[in-house]
């Protein structure tokens, strides 16, 4: 999540204009969302915090909630597959995110140009993105089949000997669900990106060109920087997708073979909505949250302790 | 699949957008050597969809054959004519899909470009310690917020209506973070040279900030949209009437009590809950390109 | 620009949508309750498999009243629905609970009726007020859940195979017979059994996974047995490959497998017959025996357990009217219900009736109906009951993540054991104060 914590605004004279119409428009701006935001996503944070406090299974109701002080924290550090759950979540997004980011990337630079077809081609690789996950799951359980799936076969017909097991495996259900959420998420990248590559400084090529700078110069001076915001929107949309989207992992292995796609959104949800231990979920998910933040806070500080220094 | 990952720069901007005449037969000759291994690689992409609809057409024991029966037989309808007409018929989830998308899509997109704006370009008290909060929410899994909304929505009489979907829905951290992401990377020199012109902060948004911020809108729209369309867990646990069931439930529902799916029906379902999806996508595509060139940006 | 006349269009448009989701909203955001004649109820058989005519048959019988049947799916996804539903409010008069768990959750949450009276008072109930061999659910000493369904466990037999084997349909056999035969059944590129039987509840019966303290049970011997035989015959090509169930997820399409004929013998329960008489879409050319569960001495127990607790909502207005509904499902609708495969719990209908409805009209087109006859009505079966429910998902989950790992030989059946006890033991030491 460092991606989340560029730095705010340039602020350049900021203090002096913080009185006034402008610093009362700020807040009438902002209006609409915070009321939203502090009704929908603050209050039902509080709660939450709340919960982990305590011991509760949701069917007895507000009265059935019971105080047990920090227990469910204490369990969680100690708990096994909590962080068995953090290791394969990092794995998880870790690897299907840059990825989606840097396939989508190349696919979007193949598609900028004079192809026939390019918004069919453009739609066909959107497609997956927009497909129920229901539909998703099913279909790749088939593809992906050891023994009978297109996907092995494919790779038997390029030679190779030892197929890999996918879904019946517990080393390669992980990679599996990697392979599929990149399939979903790159035609989305791709279109992000092209729609950007039409903002790219058209001029600047054609100086560039003039200059002899061949085509790998010219992508990294005058393309990829203006890519960057670009990226930054991708990388952390597709992170709070995968986070998010734990769908798949749902619906192709519940968590399994063993425990080895137990990713930490499905272990969450496992405790509390398998296991009906909501305060536990909710002390997971709490500890999950502290975690993050701090390490974005740290992040953060290092950042602005450069640009400081710069 | 991933193999487009690892092709090194396949594709630096090679070909100028400029037409300049002795370059024009090369230029032909390489939009083909192009066009034939994108078109494969989206064949490729579109393998699962073919199975899909292959599914969708034939008998529901047929979809779990070994080897793949890609050829259904015999071909039958029936499937396509359950889920539209049938007593698990998709039709009203979808209308409650569409309106809760669009409502949804509608009101993200106005809160939070307005909202994205002011934490990027206006200044004023508590800034950013309002938005380290929306930063630090913005890490949440939904999960983890089902179960104090139930609660919340259950006191508030709004469960079991589409508003306990959409409410959440219009107001979130993640769109405006992605659209004060947006507006960082525009130039403040305009608002500065409107002040002095006397136009109010409402006007430079309205007339300036906006219209360039119609893309990165577009995207938002397309991304709420889609988020919208298939979210599963906030309708399964906010939606208990069938009458408002959205699509995702709808679709589940296609199981027998074993919790098997029937696998022809809800395939059919997923092909027709494709498309207002495509249309949306195609509608707003063109707009992105559409946008850009009229906002002068380009 | 042209950004003015844009933005004033798509104001239209919102207004345009706002007025359309206000009706869909409105539409669908009124729950008052619904008037006293109708009532609510909530279970996990579509519709069109029993319950529709069982309720027209009470709409007929009882013309004054109305009943609203709401299908939910019997899986977590779908008990977590009507879980939320019962807490948040919405009218649900009658429902029926399946997995245990959920059953002790929401009895022991007060979201079951006390039932105890009015059973009591109802001639030809008595069985329900049974504590011995329990076919109700006792909370505290009264009863809040009705058990209304058997779901004895049987074998199926692909008669075709068996026949090409020269084998015959065994009236009585032990786990050895059964290995036996599933060996011979076995051919190239056919498996002679999709699964074991779950030798552990055939040995131990109820409450299997506790021990009389309550403790973890795994290391009873019986446990490694049952990994360690369904191991070697899995390594044998006898049962069919743990890979491809999890490749397929096979587990809830058993019936794919069977009726494409990948494995002959077939370890199920009487929802499973439905498919089996159903030509539009399991089509097959052969006929199905059964074979009661094998057993491993005198005392050994069925497999399956009593079934589909039917409860009435606590916060319900309609009491009356909600056990009228119930005495008329116990007494009334096993006819209606047995195509759905429910065997009822009382032996309040003819057998014949039931078996009728089990297998269909066109029974002896697909069935060796009196080799069915034999198993669900002659043999005296043991059903059973689990009373202790002590950190049950979590053992559950962790026996079904080993049993997996140890059953596509990632894991040997001693190390998957090993956990399952260890973390079993973790479980119920931590979630042991609740039960």
């Amino acid at each position: 999540m460092a991606v989340s914590v560029a730095p705010a605004a340039p602020a350049p004279s900021a203090p002096a204009s913080q009185a006034g119409p402008r610093a009362r428009a700020g807040w009438l701006f902002i209006l609409p969302n915070l009321v939203g935001v502090t009704l929908f996503t603050f209050v039902p944070l509080l709660s939450v915090v709340v919960l982990a406090f305590t011991d509760w299974n949701l069917v007895s109701g507000l009265g059935g909630i019971e105080f047990i002080g920090v227990d469910n924290f204490v369990h969680v550090v100690q708990d096994p597959t909590f962080w068995g759950s953090v290791g394969r979540t990092i794995i998880y997004a870790g690897l299907s995110v840059p990825l989606t980011v840097a396939s989508g990337l190349a696919l979007s630079l193949a598609l900028d140009r004079d192809i026939p077809g390019r918004g069919a081609l453009r739609a066909m690789f959107f497609m997956p993105y927009i497909v129920s996950t229901v539909a998703v799951g099913m279909t790749w359980l088939m593809l992906m089949n050891p023994s009978a799936g297109v996907v092995n076969q494919f790779l038997a017909m390029l030679g190779l000997a030892d197929l890999p097991g996918w879904f019946a495996s517990s080393y390669w259900a992980l990679p599996a669900l990697i392979i599929i959420a990149i399939w979903s998420g790159l035609g989305y990248a791709a279109v992000i990106y092209l729609s950007a590559l039409q903002d790219a400084p058209t001029d600047l090529y054609e100086a560039a060109e003039v200059d002899g700078a061949g085509p790998w110069r010219r992508f990294r001076t005058i393309t990829w920087p203006s890519l960057l915001p670009t990226t930054v929107f991708l990388l952390v949309t597709l992170f709070i997708g995968t986070s998010q989207g734990f769908g798949l992992v749902a619906l192709l292995t519940s968590g399994g073979p063993g425990d080895s796609t137990t990713v930490l959104p499905y272990y969450m949800y496992q405790t509390g909505f398998q296991f009906y231990r909501f305060g536990y979920a909710a002390a997971i998910g709490l500890v999950t949250f502290v975690g993050v933040l701090l390490l974005t806070l740290a992040m953060w500080r290092a950042q602005r302790g450069r640009a400081l220094h710069d | 699949m991933t193999d487009t990952a690892v092709r090194p720069r396949p594709a630096a901007p090679a070909v100028p957008r400029t037409r300049r005449t002795p370059r024009q037969r090369r230029a032909t000759r390489n939009r083909w050597l192009w066009a034939v291994p994108m078109w494969l690689l989206a064949l490729a992409f579109l393998l699962p969809f073919a199975w899909m609809l292959s599914t969708s057409l034939k008998a529901n024991a047929d979809a779990f054959t070994v080897p793949m029966q890609w050829i259904p037989d015999p071909w039958r309808w029936d499937a396509f004519v359950e889920v539209l007409t049938g007593e698990g018929s998709i039709v009203p989830a979808f209308a409650n899909s569409v309106v809760v998308a669009a409502v949804r899509v509608l009101g993200e997109v106005l809160t939070a470009t307005m909202a994205g704006y002011a934490f990027a370009r206006l200044h004023f008290r508590g800034r950013d310690k309002v938005f380290l909060a929306y930063l630090a929410t913005s890490i949440i899994p939904a999960q983890l917020l089902l179960v104090p909304r139930f609660i919340y929505f259950q006191q508030l009489g709004l469960y079991d209506t589409l508003w306990a979907l959409i409410l959440p829905g219009m107001f979130t951290v993640l769109g405006t973070f992605l659209m004060r992401q947006f507006f960082v990377g525009q130039p403040a020199a305009f608002a500065e040279a409107a002040r002095i012109d006397g136009a109010n902060e409402w006007q430079i948004f309205w007339r300036l900030y906006l219209p360039m911020a119609t893309p990165v809108m577009s995207a938002l729209g397309i991304l709420t949209f889609v988020w919208s369309w298939n979210d599963y867990e906030t309708p399964l646990v906010l939606i208990s009437s069938p009458e408002a069931y959205t699509l995702p439930l709808s679709l589940a529902s296609f199981t027998d009590e074993q919790g098997a799916i029937s696998a022809n029906l809800t395939m059919a379902a997923s092909v027709v809950s494709i498309i207002p999806v495509l249309i949306v996508f195609l509608v707003l595509q063109k707009r992105f390109v559409r946008a850009l060139t009229h906002t002068g940006i380009k | 620009m042209t950004a003015a006349p844009r933005i004033s269009r798509r104001s239209l448009l919102a207004g345009g949508l706002g007025a359309t989701a206000l009706t869909a909203l409105t539409g669908c955001g009124g729950r008052s309750s619904s008037p006293a004649t109708t009532l609510n109820v909530w279970g996990g058989v579509p519709a069109e498999s029993g319950p529709a005519d069982l309720i027209a048959a009470f709409e007929e019988a009882h013309p004054e009243y109305t009943v609203n049947y709401t299908r939910f799916i019997n899986d977590d996804r779908g008990n977590l629905k009507l879980d939320t539903a019962l807490q948040g409010g919405v009218d649900i008069d009658v429902y029926i609970t399946y997995p245990m768990e959920s059953l002790a959750l929401r009895s022991g949450s007060g979201m079951g009726l006390d039932l105890t009276d009015r059973v009591a008072a109802e001639p030809g109930f008595e069985p329900f007020l049974e504590t011995e061999a329990p076919r109700a659910f006792w909370q505290d000493g009264r009863i809040t859940a009705l058990a209304t369904a058997r779901s004895p466990r049987f074998i199926l037999l692909n008669t075709a195979h068996l026949e090409a084997a020269g084998l015959e349909v065994p009236s009585e056999w032990t786990v050895e017979e059964f290995v036996a035969m599933s060996r011979e059944l076995t051919t190239d590129g056919r498996y002679g059994c999709y699964s074991l039987p779950d030798l552990p509840r055939i040995e131990l019966g109820p409450n299997y996974w506790y021990t009389d303290s309550g403790d973890s049970n795994f290391s009873h011997p019986v446990f490694l047995e049952h990994m360690q035989l369904s191991r070697s015959l899995i390594d044998e090509s006898v049962l069919f490959p743990w890979t491809e169930v999890l490749a397929r997820h096979l587990e809830v399409f058993q019936q794919n497998g069977f009726v494409a004929e990948e494995f002959s013998l077939w370890a199920t329960e009487p929802f499973s017959l439905r498919y089996l008489q159903d030509p539009e879409e399991y089509p097959h050319d052969f006929t199905v025996a059964a074979a009661p569960m094998p057993t491993v001495g005198p005392d050994s127990w069925n497999s399956g357990p009593f079934g589909d607790f039917l409860m009435i909502n606590s916060k319900s207005t309609k009491q009356d009217l909600a056990w009228e509904f119930i005495r008329f499902y116990i007494k009334e609708g096993p006819p209606y219900l047995a195509p759905g495969g429910r065997i009822p719990t009382l032996e309040n209908v003819e057998d014949e009736t039931v078996l009728t409805g089990l297998l269909g009209e066109d029974a002896d087109d697909w069935f060796d109906v009196d080799s069915f006859r034999r198993v669900l009505f002659e043999d005296e079966t043991e059903l059973y009951v689990d009373t202790n429910l002590t950190a049950y998902p979590e053992i559950d989950l962790a026996y079904q993540q080993q049993r997996d790992l140890c059953l596509i030989g990632e894991r040997s059946p001693q190390a998957a054991i090993d956990s399952v006890d260890s973390q079993a033991q973790a479980a119920i030491d931590r979630f042991g104060k609740e039960s």
